[in-house]
């Protein structure tokens, strides 16, 4: 079969089990829902391998290929088919996400095991895999903005899961609008660029860029800064990154697949897929970048100090994708791509082990309350620190080799892109201590209540508050289940994380610098047409690069020890110390704040003006006044009607006389 | 044939008023028979679809009209019983066959007081709608946009909720207004176009000896009123939110997927090819309208607290779409609004109708105070409400998308920075139909809110009508296909030309 | 035959007559009273007329007019007897229901 039929077959997959999964939602029984969800990711798994064997089996210049079904708009002026382009970069994506999509499904099935609203989790997660296979696939702009909306909404209707928890309600329409404004901002992107180039499909635009329009013209920088609208909302960059940490309200599992390995590195892919047009707009690819190192650098202090679990890793996935955006933003495409791939495993692990530790807290997400789990969790403890050594960027760790190569390649720009790699630097020895952070106040210590509780063989069990409102929760919808699941007891929920922790720790061998080279060569087709195709670190920049990135990993990992194993009371006396700074960043650098006070505030004030005083005031005005005019007019004319008849006679003859003397006298 | 299927319904109309027996129970036969009726309309619009040539490849007329009957009914005064169907009115035809189809069997599934006159308003509403979409003759489409008044004003005035007489009383004037100001332009532009001393309303010999620039621009005006007043837009809007909180449900539907796009395609057939020269000239005030008509509607909407007034100022903020993309004066920007009229006629409908389910598992009242969490035991009815309300805020993905994408395309090779602002009401739409479904269907369960599934009857209204929205969305084309042609014939030469 | 001045003086005479009366009085049966010599003061004048031209138009004229006079009569003075037997006031000036 051929690479694009391959194509088709990923995309229908899923879309065909979310459909079965819908339309039986009463009939599935157990985890049957389940098992349909994971088989349809699996057998899109297995027809991106296919997509991969067919394409590898052309030459390198005949690996884009599109494929397309039917006429979706063709009218005057815009011309839009609904088809795909199979190249290696969307069987990259493809890859990734159907694969580690494929185990979070498997992972689900236990955990999400008695919630009321199972069958319409795994309808919900189909239909997100098959939206984002669908943004991947996309062979033109109109299908990636339809791919990126539905993602979006598969992304609102997941964290508003558990749909009677008003935190998860707001959490999902912050997320949901957000999602909008980078949509808006596609939208007038991909007119502009239909406009100019007269087409919206991949191959005909990127070839059409270099003559339609000039280097860093305005048009083209407008057009890449509204595609960063886009791609910064959808991947959580500042300032459109407020809605990310709120997502966690949903389920765990979701915030694996969604938001971390797959949703959020779909604006790092957009970067990557429009490539041709950045490099037409270097301002654009360099405010891009700034805004990559500094949203990298800002999620790292913030996950420094959060205390719930989930959020932690929520800020850490924001950092990293700022390396992915930094990455691709500077050229570094196939190491931009690379860490996509191993974030994407150590950042799904690391989800799924928290989701253990969550489940085995009975609900609670606060790191206050954990320590000492490592004994009564063992395989959950070994994960989490698996997952931990390659997020640290722990030498030799895949996490080591693709972070390394994205500040290598910064070094390598050289000149004004040194700032960048010394952002990263600092970044990473942050990565390394809230990392570590995590697994030393989770794990390490005296075990608490739970924890010993578990090592009896009990699971804990409370009735569940909402953490942030502190009302109890409501559990028809399922939140959380009644029973919970750890992976110490569920195999379902082993076997995906020992695979991604096999991964986490060895995958980075494919990419090691002037050793291997499977991502680069593989992505090269892609890529063929950039002007930094053959841009390399040196051996000499890539040693000093490893050994300083190894050096701040090791760093950051023994200060997190310090702190928190070695000197217990530390971080008490920090916080005590730098109560501003403290603030400050628990407090999220105020972005919620000023967005409530810049935008929230005035729009709902806005509103109200609207409907109370304007509409009242000058709409009915219009109708209140015009009847008032009429009733004056109707109170003069009144007065002649009085009731009393010889009145009328009065006037009757008055009329009369007067008649007979104007024709008297006109006869005259 | 087409003069069938606009007076069927009427015979539809007479036939359950006169039928015996029709007024007991509410009125359950009357209804049954004016459904009958209904879906025989239905029928023969879709049979018109089917039959419809699209006009590529192979000669078609020089108008580009199918089904054409031109009778010489008043030579006096030159008017023409001239109607025919294009590409343009095609699918306006088919979109009110199904929303009336729709409102007749919702109706007929409940009682109402003097139910034989309730039906047979009902029904007068459609051919008069139908009508005026069919018109080629400028009086005759006056006459028609008027009758369209006289059933609304019992509907709403006898069988509407509380304030009914004074959200009628505002309805009619601000209509009758606008109606008159455009019967004294279609007047004269009837008799200062006369040539060789014959006078005649005929659409194709208006268009042929178009009047001088000045002339035009008043008559613009006033035809504008009119029609402006009809969709509403901004700030002619004043009888919206009391006419659509007092009308029953099934008026209702039928006012805001319907009545309104009468306006929007009054614009399209009569003001563009007729006053040319004016449509350039105050292309710039008609697009300030829209754009006020969107950014106003939507702060309205997402500040409401009854869910029928969020939905009836969305229809401002979606008719504002409408109106920008005709007034792009591009054939995108036409197509665009074209599609979008359709597609806007086919999500109010169903939301209107789910709000009428949502108010009453939430004790009698759409306040969205009042509801909350009711998605908890009616999966199907969530379900649906959910794809109606993506579709209301044009999520890509949907036909609703595909139109508005069209006008944004027309719109900003126009002038570009409406565009943009456009974009602000994109998101704001977001914003109050997410609101919309989250306060009503998420969230805990509100005290006094009971959640049940929808009936088998409700479903019979509502999954058709969903179904054609789904089916669009796959293939928006089957509209833009059929209704190109008929931009190109009914938009002037020089208008485009200029672009 | 005197002079026809005389006799459409005397009209005159008597109809301003009746109309000071219907201005001014205020009991409806009064005003019926100069309703009636209004009537017969055109009467008169129509008469006159008649004898003037030597036609008869004046004069059949006249007894339709008569007939009129009747029929309003009849009309009147059942609204008055109306009036009276349901002890309304016979005072025109407070029948005033029919004001704007």
């Amino acid at each position: 079969m051929t690479a694009t039929a391959f194509g088709w077959l990923v995309l229908a997959f899923p879309l065909a089990g979310s459909i079965t999964i819908a339309l039986g939602f009463r009939q599935w029984r157990g985890r049957t829902a389940g098992w349909i969800g994971s088989g349809a990711i699996g057998l899109a798994f297995a027809s991106s391998i296919g997509a991969l064997i067919a394409l590898q089996s052309r030459s390198p210049s005949q690996r884009a290929l599109t494929s397309s079904l039917w006429n979706y708009i063709a009218t005057e002026g815009v011309n839009v088919k609904l088809g795909i382009l199979v190249d290696p970069l969307a069987v990259f994506m493809c890859l990734v996400v159907s694969g580690v999509s494929f185990l979070i499904h498997v992972y689900s099935v236990a955990y999400m095991d008695s919630d009321r609203g199972y069958s319409r989790y795994f309808s919900y997660l189909n239909f997100f895999v098959f939206s984002m296979l669908l943004l991947v696939l996309a062979g033109n702009f109109f299908l990636l903005i339809v791919g990126w909306a539905f993602v979006g909404f598969a992304s609102y209707a997941l964290i508003s899961f558990w749909y009677r928890r008003r935190t998860a309600v707001r959490a999902g329409i912050k997320a949901f609008v957000i999602n909008v404004v980078g949509d808006v901002g596609l939208v007038i992107a991909a007119i502009l660029i239909q406009r100019d180039t007269g087409a919206l499909d991949f191959p005909a635009v990127f070839a059409r860029a270099g003559s339609v329009w000039h280097h860093n013209e305005w048009v083209i920088v407008a057009i890449c800064l509204l595609i960063l609208v886009g791609a910064f909302a959808k991947s959580a960059q500042i300032p459109l990154h407020t809605w990310l940490p709120d997502a966690m309200e949903g389920p765990t599992p979701v915030s694996a697949l969604i938001h971390a390995a797959t949703m959020v590195t779909a604006g790092v892919y957009l970067i990557a897929r429009t490539h041709p047009l950045f490099e037409l707009a270097p301002t654009a690819a360099d405010i891009s970048a700034a805004i990559g190192a500094l949203t990298l650098f800002f999620a790292g202090t913030v996950a420094l100090v959060v205390t719930d679990l989930k959020r932690v890793i929520a800020y850490s996935t924001i950092s990293q994708i700022g390396y992915m955006v930094m990455g691709v933003s500077i050229a570094a495409y196939s190491a931009g791509m690379f860490h996509l791939m191993t974030h994407a495993f150590f950042k799904a692990l690391m989800f799924m082990a928290a989701g253990s530790v969550i489940a085995a807290m009975a609900g609670t997400q606060d790191m206050d309350r954990m320590s000492g789990m490592r004994r009564a969790m063992p395989f959950t403890s070994v994960a989490f620190v698996a997952a931990a050594l390659a997020l640290a960027a722990f030498p030799g760790t895949s996490g080591y080799f693709s972070k390394d190569d994205i500040l290598a390649f910064a070094a390598e720009r050289g000149s004004g892109y040194w700032i960048l790699y010394v952002v990263g630097t600092v970044g990473a020895l942050m990565t390394a201590i809230y990392a570590f952070r995590m697994i030393f106040r989770v794990f390490a210590g005296e075990p608490n209540e739970e924890a010993r509780e578990l090592e009896h063989g009990h699971l804990a069990h409370a009735e569940p508050v909402n953490p942030l409102t502190g009302e109890p929760e409501d559990t028809d919808v399922g939140f959380p289940g009644p029973e919970h699941h750890i992976a110490e007891r569920e195999a379902a929920m082993r076997a995906p994380m020992t695979l991604l922790a096999v991964l986490s720790i060895v995958a980075g061998v494919i990419q090691i610098p002037h050793v291997t080279d499977v991502v680069t060569d593989f992505l090269a087709p892609t890529f063929a047409d950039s002007r930094f195709a053959d841009v390399e670190p040196s051996v000499g920049l890539s040693v000093l690069t490893l050994a300083l990135g190894a050096l701040m990993s090791l760093s950051g990992i023994a200060i997190a020890y310090l702190v928190w194993v070695r000197r217990p009371g530390t971080s008490a006396q920090l916080v005590a110390r730098f109560r501003r700074t403290h603030d400050f960043l628990i407090h999220k650098w105020y972005f919620d704040e000023a967005y409530d006070l810049l935008v929230v505030r005035p729009m709902t004030r806005l509103g109200q003006a609207a409907s109370r005083t304007f509409e009242r005031v000058v709409i009915d005005g219009v109708s209140q006044g015009a009847a008032m005019v009429v009733r004056a007019g109707n109170s003069l004319v009144r007065v002649a009607q009085s009731g009393i008849v010889r009145y009328y006679a009065l006037a009757l003859m008055t009329g009369v006389t007067a008649l007979a003397l104007y024709f008297l006298i006109a006869a005259k | 044939m087409l003069s069938i299927l606009i007076f069927l319904p009427l015979a539809g109309g007479i036939a359950a008023a006169l039928w015996p027996g029709s007024g007991e129970h509410g009125g359950r036969r009357a209804g049954y028979v004016s459904l009958l009726f209904a879906m025989t309309t239905l029928g023969f619009a879709i049979g018109l679809i089917l039959d419809f040539d699209a006009g590529f490849g192979g000669i078609s007329n020089v108008t580009g009209l199918q089904h054409v009957t031109d009778v010489n009914w008043i030579p006096q005064l030159g008017i023409h019983y001239k109607i025919g169907v294009d590409g343009l009115s095609l699918f306006m035809i088919a979109l009110t066959t199904l929303l009336w189809a729709g409102a007749t069997a919702w109706s007929s599934f409940r009682e109402w007081p003097k139910a034989r006159n309730y039906y047979l308003m009902l029904a007068l509403g459609e051919t008069a709608v139908l009508g005026a979409f069919c018109a080629q003759d400028l009086a005759l489409f006056v006459l028609f946009f008027d009758l369209m008044l006289v059933p609304f004003y019992f509907l709403i005035g006898i069988w509407g909720g509380e304030r009914r007489v004074e959200a009628t009383t505002k309805f009619v004037i601000y209509t009758l207004v606008g109606s008159f100001l455009m019967l004294a332009g279609a007047v004269a532009t009837g008799i200062l176009s006369a040539h060789g001393g014959h006078v005649s309303f005929v659409l194709s010999d208006l268009r042929a000896h178009p009047l001088s620039k000045g002339t035009q621009e008043w008559i613009f005006l006033f035809f504008a009123a009119a029609f402006l007043v009809k969709m509403p837009a901004f700030p002619l809007h004043g009888w919206l939110p009391d006419a659509y909180r007092a009308a029953p449900t099934p008026v209702l539907v039928v006012l805001s997927g319907v009545l309104s796009k009468v306006g929007a395609y009054g614009f399209l057939r009569i003001a563009l090819p007729i006053y040319p020269d004016a449509a350039v000239q105050f292309q710039e005030l008609l697009l300030v309208i829209a754009l006020v008509s969107i950014l106003y509607g939507s702060v309205m909407a997402f500040s409401q607290n009854s869910a029928t007034l969020v939905v009836a100022y969305s229809s401002i903020a979606q008719l504002g779409f409408i109106t920008l993309g005709i007034f792009s004066l591009r054939p995108e920007g036409a197509q665009g609004a074209i599609l979008q009229m359709v597609n806007h006629g086919l999500v109010v409908a169903p939301l209107f109708f789910i709000i009428a389910l949502l108010a009453a598992r939430a004790g009698g009242t759409d306040d969205l105070r009042r509801m909350g969490g009711l998605a908890f035991r009616a999966p199907v009815l969530a379900a649906l409400f959910l794809i109606v309300a993506l579709a209301t805020l044009a999520m890509p993905g949907s036909a609703n998308f595909a139109a508005e994408f069209l006008i944004l395309n027309g719109v900003l090779k126009a002038k570009i920075v409406y565009a943009i602002v456009a974009g602000a009401g994109v998101v704001f739409a977001a914003v109050y139909m997410i609101r919309l479904f989250q306060r009503s269907m998420h969230n805990p369960l509100a005290r006094g809110a009971e959640s049940r599934d929808m009936t088998l009857t409700d479903g019979v209204v509502l999954v058709p009508v969903v179904l054609v929205i789904l089916a669009l969305a796959l293939y928006p084309q089957f509209v833009l296909h059929r209704s190109q042609n008929a931009i190109n014939t009914s938009l002037p030469r020089e208008i485009l030309i200029i672009r | 035959m005197m002079d026809i001045a005389w006799y459409l003086v005397l009209s005159a005479f008597i109809f301003c007559i009746g109309v000071a009366g219907v201005l001014t009085r205020r009991s409806p049966l009064v005003i019926l009273i100069c309703l009636e010599l209004m009537l017969n003061a055109g009467n008169l004048a129509l008469v006159a007329f008649s004898k003037m031209t030597g036609n008869g138009d004046g004069q059949i004229f006249a007894l339709i007019v008569m007939i009129v006079a009747a029929a309003e009569v009849v009309v009147g003075l059942g609204v008055i007897v109306a009036m009276f037997r349901n002890r309304l006031p016979m005072d025109v000036d407070q029948m005033d229901e029919l004001h704007g």
